[in-house]
């Protein structure tokens, strides 16, 4: 871990048409938040140094187009990825069903060396929305059926958790490689300090 | 002694085009005395505007320049009429200027290649050949090349080497005589000059030193032409020209390579494209032109005609709402204007009814219709993030946002196989924005999806095939930037995507927006060209992706970040000069024809460099006419 070498995380945002992926990216990246963002058309990436364990990093992170027709294209930009983030409208149920496509869709077109222990992230957005329909439970219930995807409730417009979010998401894509990089040496300590995080942070985020 | 008085020509005309060693073999009227004499046929216009073929006797020429070869006639003929105006008249020049042949392009009904581009025949009476000229080089074929810029064409079924005349003077109108500027420009500069030098790359033994002599000829005379009329001041024709001549011969220096053997040289030929021509663009189709267009009852007959000016040069905005319909197959052409007003009532009653079938749907409807649900949802997020900093579209409540979204949703009803797709709120904006009014907006949208519906398949296989298409024409067109992509994983042109899918909206403000796709809905001068709009772009670029050297990531970037930074004009006026690269290049693919919809070379042995009569040919000619034809769906007799 005191690798001194520059790093470089790729992070791909999927999810839904219109669950939030641009605006995400943008509240991370320049802390803004616009409704004039456009539906994004093919993909398009934003860049971040950010500081994860006193190490610099730089944080790829790339939007695709949320329309399912669109992904046999989006495959192109998967390669290489370092961590995925899933991203659902808490006001929108189907966002919510969609998520176990996405992720399996990820899972076959980037084909990671380790698709068990391939780091994901899941953001439940819009909570400053009053009409919501998916429950924080539901969703961490999800996630924990899922090998114990860590689980952020967000808000791009208001910038909710989402420094937070990225910053996890950030250490577990960090800790994807150097796992990668230490063949495994120590792979269920590295995953369990992971969650362990993570637990800790929904259980202060938590909507419900 | 005035000229004007003496000469039966007018005062004032030019030569548009020249050819020598031609001989007058045959004239109905004309005594044998003048036959069989050798002069040289031109194409020359008059003060008025009309044009002529004119034979002209060399002993016109060397009266005034004896010492002269006849191969610089062009330069000698200047000087003549120079001395004609200065009054230094003879009898004999009087009587040499009375063996003129002048064929009216007006009146030119049909003409004949014949014995292996050797002799020409023109008739403007049918049934009657009244001129055979002998072309003593044997190059027929560049002055019919010459002609058919100036007369519309036809080959004829039974007899390939017959061309009937469809159009007759095609200058009569004002329009059309802007055309046939261009086309002179566009096409009788490059591709003669061109046809020329590849002509020379290719048969370097027998044509050097004649082809050579062709060429300094016709440069000569585009020179001439041009440096008595420049093109509307815009630019330097005659060194544009000459620069042109400079680079083919360079290029002809650095592409060929010479094995020598005993008795004779392998010239072997590397192929490159030819020089790119500079192709100005023309003005926006103007409202008195565009009036001018229609008869008495409204129908436009010079259908052609329009989408050549509107290619050239747009539409002024003030006549957008009316000529879009017609280019959107909204109106067809040459409806008159009760039709269109019948057309306007009962697609005005197709609308509303298609509206009122998803507007009676219930809430309990919807709720068990999730398809239909899934569909509304998408439209109404996308049409909330569609231009709204646009004034049109911006603010909220904004009433407009509301006409997207029903004409969106209309949309579905009308094709609901396709439904809503991501990219079509961005397609209809612009229509929206510019024509006001939901009904004309839908059925423009519904023309305008009818040319790229392919880019919203399911699968996305019309996506994929243009990207393909794409990193086809961009390997032969800008080989080494295609060779960089492809070594940086990008030879998949996945990064021109955007670009694709909504035909460049995301690229372009509104107003430039609007002027590309209007040049892109004539369909002309090939198809496909919005793909030559990409290898424009990424050919202004191929520079920094290059020197650079840009990998995947940063060859995605610069391509988005080129947004609102491009120059609508100068693409536009590339991307023709590709084109016709394209179409001249003697090493043109098939597999390039295809993409552009020219025929095929399976189909078209008679290449352009191909004099052999004894082949099985069809009807097709080479290059661009073919695409001009195919693309204007301009039927051959």
């Amino acid at each position: 871990m005191s690798s001194r070498k520059k790093v470089l995380l790729k992070v791909i945002i999927l999810g839904d048409s219109g669950v939030g992926k641009t605006s995400l990216m943008n509240q991370f990246v320049n802390k803004k938040f616009s409704n004039q963002y456009k539906a994004t058309i093919g993909a398009d990436f934003l860049t971040k140094e950010v500081i994860v364990d006193d190490r610099i990093v730089t944080m790829q992170i790339w939007d695709t187009a949320g329309q399912e027709r669109f992904q046999s294209l989006g495959v192109a930009f998967y390669r290489g990825a370092d961590c995925c983030v899933l991203v659902f409208d808490v006001t929108a149920p189907n966002t919510f069903k969609s998520l176990e496509s996405w992720r399996d869709e990820f899972l076959i077109q980037a084909s990671p060396r380790d698709p068990d222990h391939f780091p994901f992230v899941i953001l439940g957005n819009k909570v400053d929305l009053d009409n919501r329909a998916v429950s924080a439970k539901r969703a961490q219930q999800w996630c924990q059926s899922k090998n114990d995807i860590p689980y952020f409730e967000t808000s791009a417009k208001e910038a909710v958790n989402v420094e937070l979010a990225f910053q996890t998401i950030a250490r577990n894509a960090l800790a994807q490689e150097t796992e990668a990089e230490l063949y495994n040496e120590f792979p269920d300590q590295i995953k369990l300090n992971a969650n362990d995080n993570n637990r800790n942070r929904d259980g202060d985020n938590c909507a419900c | 002694m005035s000229c004007s008085s003496t000469e039966d020509l007018p005062d004032q005309y030019k030569e548009l085009f020249t050819q020598d060693g031609v001989l007058l073999k045959a004239c109905i009227g004309r005594p044998i005395s003048d036959l069989n004499s050798i002069g040289m046929l031109c194409v020359v216009q008059n003060s008025d505007g009309t044009k002529c073929i004119e034979w002209r006797p060399n002993d016109l020429i060397t009266i005034d320049s004896d010492t002269q070869d006849q191969e610089w006639a062009v330069v000698n003929t200047i000087g003549r009429r120079q001395r004609t105006l200065s009054g230094n008249m003879t009898s004999d020049y009087a009587a040499a200027r009375a063996r003129i042949v002048r064929i009216p392009l007006a009146e030119l009904k049909t003409f004949k290649v014949t014995r292996n581009n050797q002799q020409m025949q023109f008739s403007t009476k049918s049934g009657v050949w009244q001129n055979t000229f002998y072309f003593q080089h044997g190059n027929a074929e560049i002055f019919v090349a010459y002609l058919k810029n100036h007369v519309k064409t036809a080959k004829t079924r039974h007899d390939r080497n017959t061309y009937v005349v469809v159009e007759s003077n095609i200058d009569s109108q004002a329009l059309n005589k802007s055309f046939t500027e261009l086309d002179i420009f566009t096409e009788n500069t490059t591709d003669v000059v061109w046809s020329l030098v590849s002509n020379f790359k290719q048969r370097p033994y027998e044509t050097t030193m004649e082809a050579f002599s062709k060429l300094t000829d016709i440069v000569w005379s585009v020179l001439v032409y041009y440096g008595n009329e420049g093109l509307n001041g815009k630019r330097d024709v005659s060194e544009e020209v000459a620069d042109l001549l400079t680079k083919s011969m360079s290029a002809l220096e650095d592409t060929t390579s010479i094995t020598k053997s005993d008795e004779y040289e392998v010239i072997t030929v590397k192929p490159t494209l030819p020089p790119r021509p500079c192709i100005p663009r023309g003005t926006p189709l103007s409202t008195e032109k565009w009036e001018g267009l229609q008869d008495t009852e409204g129908r436009i007959l010079e259908v052609e005609g329009v989408k050549q000016l509107i290619f050239r040069g747009g539409v002024a905005h003030s006549i957008r709402p009316a000529v879009w319909k017609y280019l959107l197959d909204y109106y067809p052409w040459r409806s008159t204007h009760s039709e269109i007003r019948k057309i306007q009532k009962r697609k005005t009653e197709e609308y509303f009814s298609m509206k009122l079938q998803w507007r009676s749907i219930t809430e309990r409807q919807e709720s068990r219709f999730s398809e239909y649900r899934e569909r509304k949802s998408l439209v109404e997020k996308d049409v909330n993030r569609t231009d709204r900093s646009h004034p049109f579209f911006a603010g909220d409540n904004n009433p407009n946002v509301l006409l997207l979204q029903d004409i969106l949703m209309t949309y579905v009803m009308y094709n609901f196989d396709l439904g809503y797709v991501q990219g079509m709120s961005d397609v209809l904006a612009p229509l929206l924005l510019l024509l006001g009014n939901e009904v004309d907006s839908f059925w423009c949208f519904a023309g305008f999806m009818e040319k790229i519906a392919s880019n919203f398949d399911m699968d996305q296989a019309g996506m994929k095939q243009q990207l393909l298409n794409l990193q086809q024409l961009l390997t032969f067109a800008v080989p080494d930037l295609a060779k960089h992509l492809a070594s940086k994983d990008s030879g998949n042109m996945y990064f021109c995507f955007r670009w694709l899918l909504v035909w460049f909206k995301r690229e372009f403000s509104f107003s430039d927006i609007m002027r590309l796709w209007e040049v892109l809905w004539t369909g002309l001068p090939c198809a496909n060209f919005h793909l030559l709009i990409c290898v424009a772009i990424l050919d202004a670029e191929k520079d920094v992706l290059i020197s650079k050297d840009y990998g995947f990531n940063e060859i995605l970037k610069h391509v988005n970040d080129l947004s609102m930074c491009l120059d609508i004009d100068k693409i536009l006026s590339t991307a023709e000069g590709i084109y016709h690269q394209l179409m001249s290049a003697p090493h043109l693919t098939d597999q390039i024809r295809i993409i552009l919809g020219i025929p095929t070379a399976a189909n078209n042995p008679n290449d352009r460099n191909e004099e052999s009569e004894s082949e099985d040919l069809g009807d097709e000619e080479p290059g661009r006419e073919n695409a001009r034809n195919q693309a204007n769906g301009y039927t051959r007799i």
